[in-house]
């Protein structure tokens, strides 16, 4: 006996990703997705970031570790809501575990919501989590050539940070190259450079980031 | 890609669906799969047979059908297809970057065979 099926197969994320988005929406949170390497400084842009914002926005903050919370306790030195997700050996966030975080946050209350996703070039980009945009972060320490080796994080990110540009002397590496490169993958890619320990350029992605959620 | 993950998910769906047809047994669960989705076909085999065991697809075959990338090109208008295992960015006609993929990100059951055990 035959029987037809079209199921999707990984159609129980994506249900799951879609019904995060549309309660995201009717509470009005904005939702970004951010990812990177590990220490490629997404906690550290995270604190840039809410330092920037948090007298004109509401912000709350889902970490996504595989184990431990010192990410959350450094979000919660700001006084914004956080909540620790540990994934125990997952090397991606799924829509199952943002569903699950979601509830222990204030959403109501929320005008812009971080998921910083586990610390890894390739896995991550293959999950929607219920997010309105990726964001990524490239170091210049990681070289210039992450692009072309991990094409689909730069394809599905919306923006591309450039972090730790104050080390651009002491290094060869071509900032040039990453932005190049990351274009040619991604034509609509929005890139900012910046350095989480000097403040360079945060204010000119804060300021876009205030303009994209209002 | 996540072949044990997938191999998890898309026997979830096998078992249910038998089930909801009232067998017992899975014969075979056929799947496309497209070649942009960066799963490694024997990755794929390799867990689905270890993780069939002990479920009502312990005896089935997974057959699987690779599906090329397919684009079209908004500038040249031309349709294009490759074999390559991965996505692509430039429309091999013109080299512009404006592609719309047809096919490739395929990823689903299309087809099961079930019986009932004698």
């Amino acid at each position: 006996m035959k029987i037809k099926v079209t199921t999707k197969i990984l159609d129980a994320n994506e249900r799951i990703a879609e019904e995060n988005k549309k309660m995201f929406k009717d509470l009005g949170v904005y939702v970004i997705n951010l990812m990177s390497s590990p220490g490629a400084g997404k906690t550290s842009l995270l604190e840039k970031t809410i330092s920037a914002l948090k007298d004109k926005i509401k912000v709350g903050v889902i970490e996504g570790d595989i184990t431990g919370t010192n990410d959350a306790e450094r979000i919660d030195r700001l006084g914004v809501p956080v909540v620790q997700i540990n994934t125990e050996g997952a090397c991606h966030l799924d829509a199952n575990m943002i569903n699950d975080a979601a509830k222990e946050l204030p959403l109501k209350e929320i005008d812009l919501l971080f998921i910083e996703n586990v610390g890894n070039l390739v896995c991550p980009a293959e999950f929607k989590v219920g997010e309105d945009i990726k964001v990524m972060i490239l170091s210049l320490t990681e070289g210039d050539d992450k692009p072309l080796k991990y094409p689909l994080m730069f394809q599905e990110s919306s923006v591309l940070i450039i972090n730790k540009v104050d080390l651009k002397d002491l290094l060869d590496v071509s900032i040039d190259k990453i932005k190049k490169d990351a274009q040619f993958l991604n034509p609509k890619i929005k890139i900012f450079e910046v350095s989480c320990k000097t403040g360079q350029g945060i204010e000119e992605w804060t300021n876009w980031l205030l303009t994209n959620i209002s | 890609m996540h072949e044990a993950s997938i191999a998890t998910e898309l026997l979830n769906i096998a078992v249910q669906e038998c089930a909801k047809n009232g067998y017992s047994k899975i014969d075979s669960i056929r799947v496309i799969i497209g070649r942009a989705t960066g799963v490694m076909t024997d990755a794929l085999l390799f867990a689905f047979n270890v993780l069939k065991e002990g479920t009502p697809a312990e005896k089935a075959h997974l057959i699987i059908e690779e599906i090329p990338v397919r684009g079209v090109c908004k500038d040249c208008e031309k349709e294009f297809e490759s074999n390559e295992n991965y996505i692509i960015f430039e429309c091999p006609n013109c080299g512009s970057f404006s592609i719309n993929l047809l096919s490739g990100k395929e990823l689903n059951i299309t087809e099961m065979e079930v019986s009932n055990e004698n």
